[in-house]
């Protein structure tokens, strides 16, 4: 009996191992090619020719620095846009005596079941001069409902005493809105600005629907292009193809992976809220 | 005329409640907090919904829109492409939600059966990495590794272990029909199994440690445990997450649409991915006939999130929207 558990303990450990080297041999080898000035196919643990000239280029060249802060730029403001809209929602939609609450509700939960189509958004899009303009990501990212209702969901668990004890106290909807409720919420807040962040800044479809100006595109759509469409030949630039991409890659994913290990538990709140709450 | 009902406050005391229409005067800071998100969800969500006629309409780029009828529908139905689509927009994302699901089970009853706290941490924190990566990244990712030019990992892999003749070119993995399908199930497998074990891991964070015990009383093994206890203790979430997914087939793009290319269209091409070539990709679009497309598409998701949501209420006893 004592010999099974151990067995069992080593077959689990090796396949830990195997499981977290599935997921970190792909990352890996993208890092060290990106780290090598002449590209080869083995997996290495460590650059054989050491290089920087693929992150120079990137921070070098306009074609690419452009898009990487037009990312920066509509991942800041939509994940602010979105926090403004997904609070205000939660929190108004978090009042249970509230007169025509679910009617409130309603208008925003039908936009989850039934949409205008890809055509008719371009149309309006097209109206409000969104079409070839970055700020497009900010709007089509920031009002997102599917996060008004996990923040609403959030805003639920603070307990309804404390709101009645300010409207005593004369608070009006706006004041428990700064004074007590945002107050309470950082976590909530981290959470659902991640998931606003994280949706912006890995967008690729929409720019590629949308924007069809380099100079409002972002690094997401310049990556793709330039690794799988072979835009922008990278002989004009004195670095070897390989390493170049692959730097690109690192850099489109290197912010999120900086913040990463302190932000986990908060990505993960977002989740259990999200599916398992309701 | 009505009396108006008694509320009982959070104090216990009874009170009449007040007229609906000083209720909404004294909650109008509320109202007025909510316009922000009413007026930016209209411009966004509704008013496009406008522009669903269209599909009425023969509508090109250039020129006025002229009102035909249902001519598109029939031609959308007579169309081979469409119902490729239909079928591949199904196929993938019904294949895909299964698969990962399965792998998130597997991969989840592992991490649970883990002793080692630190062991666990660390392969937690490494699995849910690749979910923040964006679909460009690890289509960009996967396009190197499994590229046919000299630098491509796998073809190089293969040829050393001698299934490809070190002369012949390398297998092109996202351009060969046969190949597409599999490699793009592996490729959701390896992005999002991980995410995908958090809600189980959750569910099984709640099981009673006492029915361990009382199999452990039984003189149960370690597989049997897992058969009898953690398998059934996961049965409501599986189903949760398939109801949930269910919901969403109709959604699948940017996965298939950074991933595809011209040479698989057969046996990848989707609803939305259809819309996008014959709206942007082609000639002469006409916006009628693609809007069209997109309303059937529409449709059929509304369709299975009301569906879903009644499963959902059925099974678990509260719906998903």
């Amino acid at each position: 009996m004592k010999k099974k558990i151990k067995v069992f303990d080593l077959v689990n450990y090796i396949v830990f191992i195997i499981i977290g080297l599935i997921v970190l041999v792909p990352i890996w080898k993208v890092l060290i090619d990106s780290l090598n000035a002449v590209g080869v196919y083995q997996f290495q643990l460590w650059p054989n020719k050491f290089t920087l000239d693929g992150y120079k280029t990137i921070i070098q060249t306009k074609l690419l620095y452009q898009p990487f802060l037009n990312s920066v730029i509509t991942t800041v403001f939509g994940t602010l846009l979105g926090l403004m809209l997904s609070t205000l929602a939660g929190y108004v939609l978090a009042q249970e005596d509230l007169p025509g609450r679910a009617m409130l509700a309603y208008i925003l939960l039908f936009t989850m079941i039934f949409s205008g189509g890809m055509i008719p958004e371009y149309l309006v899009m097209k109206r409000l001069g969104l079409v070839n303009n970055m700020w497009l990501l900010v709007f089509k990212h920031g009002v997102n409902v599917y996060n008004f209702v996990l923040m609403k969901n959030f805003f639920e668990g603070i307990p309804g005493s404390l709101y009645e004890a300010a409207k005593l106290d004369g608070c009006s909807p706006m004041g428990i809105f700064f004074k007590i409720v945002l107050p309470l919420s950082k976590a909530a807040l981290a959470s659902i600005g991640l998931m606003f962040a994280v949706t912006v800044w890995n967008d690729y479809t929409t720019v590629k629907i949308y924007i069809t100006d380099p100079t409002q595109v972002n690094f997401q759509y310049k990556l793709r292009n330039m690794i799988m469409d072979g835009d922008t030949p990278s002989t004009a630039y004195h670095v070897s193809q390989t390493t170049l991409f692959n730097a690109g890659i690192i850099a489109a994913i290197l912010p999120f992976m900086a913040l990463y290990p302190f932000l986990q538990k908060y990505f993960v709140t977002g989740v259990n809220i999200g599916a398992v709450k309701e | 005329m009505k009396k108006n009902k008694k509320v009982v406050t959070s104090t216990g005391v009874a009170v009449r409640e007040k007229p609906l229409g000083i209720r909404i005067w004294n909650n109008r800071g509320y109202y007025i907090m909510f316009i922000p998100v009413l007026i930016t969800v209209i411009i966004m969500n509704y008013w496009p919904m406008l522009g669903i006629r269209y599909a009425l309409y023969d509508y090109k780029p250039v020129g006025t829109p002229k009102l035909i009828g249902f001519d598109h529908f029939t031609k959308m139905f007579s169309t081979d492409a469409f119902w490729v689509a239909f079928k591949n927009t199904l196929q993938l994302s019904i294949m895909k939600l299964i698969i990962t699901t399965i792998t998130s089970v597997v991969v989840s009853v592992f991490l649970n059966e883990m002793g080692n706290l630190l062991a666990k941490k660390t392969l937690q924190t490494v699995i849910y990495l690749p979910h923040f990566m964006s679909w460009a990244v690890v289509a960009s990712i996967f396009s190197l590794l499994l590229s046919p030019s000299s630098t491509g990992m796998v073809n190089g892999w293969l040829k050393d272990l001698g299934l490809i003749a070190q002369d012949q070119a390398g297998i092109y993995f996202l351009a060969e029909s046969r190949w597409w399908r599999p490699i793009f199930y592996l490729i959701n497998i390896w992005k999002e199994t991980g995410w995908g074990t958090i809600i189980f891991l959750a569910t099984l964070s709640g099981i009673n440690p006492e029915l361990y015990e009382a199999a452990d009383i039984d003189g149960a093994t370690r597989m049997q445990k897992i058969r009898y206890v953690t398998i059934p203790a996961l049965m409501n979430t599986i189903v949760t997450v398939l109801i949930l997914n269910l919901a969403k087939v109709m959604n699948m793009f940017e996965s298939v649409f950074v991933l595809y290319n011209n040479a698989v269209y057969d046996v990848s091409d989707v609803i939305s991915t259809y819309i996008y070539r014959q709206s942007f990709a082609i000639a002469l679009p006409n916006y009628g006939y693609t809007t069209a497309v997109g309303l059937f598409k529409s449709l059929v998701g509304g369709a299975l999130v009301i569906i879903c949501n009644q499963i959902s209420k059925k099974v678990r006893g509260r719906g998903i929207i």
